[in-house]
């Protein structure tokens, strides 16, 4: 190595830490996780959850005005998910991802609600990432709670 | 006897006296099953299986006057043809099947839940879908047909809700086991429809134990039943399952001990109930009960509490509407019923391997929170 590459790696090394240094300074150390969490924060990360976990039961349960509110139709057929699914029975969130025989490919839980969106449903899939399907999933994996991860199995 | 074999009569009958609930600390479990059949091994989980079929098929000791057969329909869960015609496919099918059965069945059961939101239009559709039925039919309620109007168009087509007939020497009895759910409306000034939304969600947490069958119509059993000679045979059709299974879903009546208690001196008793939407068997002191599939759609098994004597359904493709659901022919020979599951696109109806069966993959479940109302009910996770 030169002396001049020797120069250029410390500047480098030193560039980096007065970024980091920076992004401490300014953005201060609770965004870190540096502090303690405090009640307040916990309780606010619970709600966020929570919010999502019963926007998802009422969802789930087929509630119109929910679906309506999020702007979204997840049934023609007067099914709803608790009618095959009752306290998310056999959704079986905890085997995810795994190979999907009905849809024919390895899926996640994601897919798997889409495909029941589409088939016993007879409703309009939606988004991967909308928010609808995050409360479903929030509310799937919540009802699961004490389900062991086999992750794969059929 | 297989050490297998010999357990498993040991636990069941530890676990099948009269009228005493099961210590939990008894259960055979899940987990202990399958871990036992590791340890045993795939040839013991085959024995297994091999085994069960046995209890499937009923002995009654003091025989029937003569072979016959019925049929047994239930839980079509019917909407306006408007909303759902897929449910009015699988009725007319059904209805098909049991008017062309050779030789014909003496009569047809329908076992609850005709209608999905217990409306006129449903109840209707359902007595219409039924006219290709021309063999006697018998009716009892499901909790679906009848808390819109607490049972009021219900009776207008199909009667009284519990009654007893004898047929080739086999004592019948009709059950209500719906009507007799503790009074969640009035206080929180519920309109009909938002009675029966409650009503009809199975995991619902606001109707809470409404199955039952009640002090008065288990005085009215007593009564039928206190000439009938104790060894000869009595079916009794329900709605729901007269033991304990899951109360979480109804799977039960509240009072099944005093229902055993009004049944102990009789030898042979056979429940057949519906609700349950799956294939169900179990004894409880002297009665055997048998779970019917539903037209409309199948419910899994509940997390905890399927009975050892079980021999599951196979796991059914949600992609096939006539998987999973179908009805059934059942035969009273002279000295036992006979249950044939017709499920429609499968020759298999039980489980061939544990892969087969929902039950190979264990769940913890909890109940709702979106649906608890109240000042005390859903103030914590």
């Amino acid at each position: 190595m030169t002396r001049d590459g020797t120069l250029a790696s410390l500047l480098g090394a030193l560039t980096t830490a007065v970024a980091v240094s920076a992004i401490l300074f300014v953005v201060g150390p609770a965004s870190a996780h540096k502090t303690p969490v405090s009640r307040e924060q916990l309780k606010s990360y619970e709600d966020a959850f929570m919010d999502a976990v019963k926007k998802g039961d009422l969802l789930f349960h087929g509630d119109a005005a929910t679906a309506k509110t999020m702007g979204v139709n997840l049934s023609n057929s007067g099914m709803a998910c608790a009618m095959c699914h009752p306290h998310a029975a056999d959704t079986h969130p905890h085997t995810y991802p795994k190979f999907q025989a009905q849809i024919g490919k390895f899926s996640t839980l994601r897919d798997m609600v889409n495909w029941c969106i589409e088939k016993p449903m007879q409703g309009e899939q939606i988004e991967a990432d909308s928010e609808a399907m995050r409360d479903l999933e929030a509310y799937i994996y919540w009802s699961n709670t004490g389900s062991v991860l086999t992750p794969g199995k059929y | 006897m297989s050490d297998l074999e010999r357990q498993r009569r040991e636990i069941a009958a530890a676990l099948q006296r009269p009228g005493v609930s099961p210590d939990p600390n008894l259960r055979l479990t899940r987990r202990m099953f399958f871990h036992k059949s590791c340890l045993f091994g795939a040839a013991t989980v085959g024995q297994t299986f091999a085994w069960w079929p046995l209890i499937n098929t009923i002995d009654v000791a003091y025989a029937a006057e003569e072979s016959f057969k019925f049929a047994w329909i239930s839980d079509t869960h019917l909407y306006p043809r408007s909303v759902n015609t897929r449910f009015v496919e699988k009725v007319v099918r059904a209805a098909k099947d049991v008017q062309s059965m050779s030789p014909p069945a003496d009569f047809l059961i329908f076992g609850g839940d005709i209608a999905q939101l217990g409306k006129p239009e449903e109840l209707e559709l359902g007595v219409e879908l039924l006219k290709e039925v021309k063999i006697k039919k018998v009716f009892i309620p499901g909790e679906h047909d009848w808390y819109l109007d607490m049972g009021k168009k219900w009776g207008q087509l199909f009667g009284q809700p519990n009654w007893t007939f004898d047929h080739k020497g086999v004592r019948f009895i009709g059950l209500d086991t719906v009507s007799r759910g503790p009074d969640y409306w009035t206080a929180r000034k519920m309109s009909p429809e938002e009675r029966m939304d409650h009503m009809a969600v199975l995991d619902g947490s606001v109707a809470g134990p409404w199955a039952g069958v009640g002090r008065d119509q288990l005085d009215w059993m007593e009564k039928i039943l206190a000439g009938w000679d104790p060894s000869r045979p009595i079916v009794i059709f329900s709605h729901n399952p007269l033991y304990e299974y899951y109360p979480p879903w109804n799977f039960w009546v509240r009072d099944w001990r005093e229902v055993q208690a009004v049944l102990k001196p009789f030898s042979n008793v056979t429940n057949i109930h519906g609700h349950v939407h799956q294939v169900l068997y179990n004894e409880i002191g002297n009665m055997r009960s048998i779970g019917m599939l539903a037209t409309s759609w199948p419910w899994p098994y509940a997390p905890e509490g399927v009975p050892k004597l079980t021999k599951p359904m196979i796991r059914v493709d949600p992609g096939d509407i006539y998987d999973g659901v179908g009805w059934e022919k059942l035969t009273m020979n002279r000295d036992k019923i006979e249950t044939e599951y017709v499920m429609w696109g499968r020759k298999e109806v039980f489980v061939q391997s544990a892969e087969d069966s929902s039950l190979s993959t264990p769940e913890v479940l909890r109940p709702r929170i979106a649906d608890q109302l109240g000042p005390y009910e859903g103030s914590k996770p």
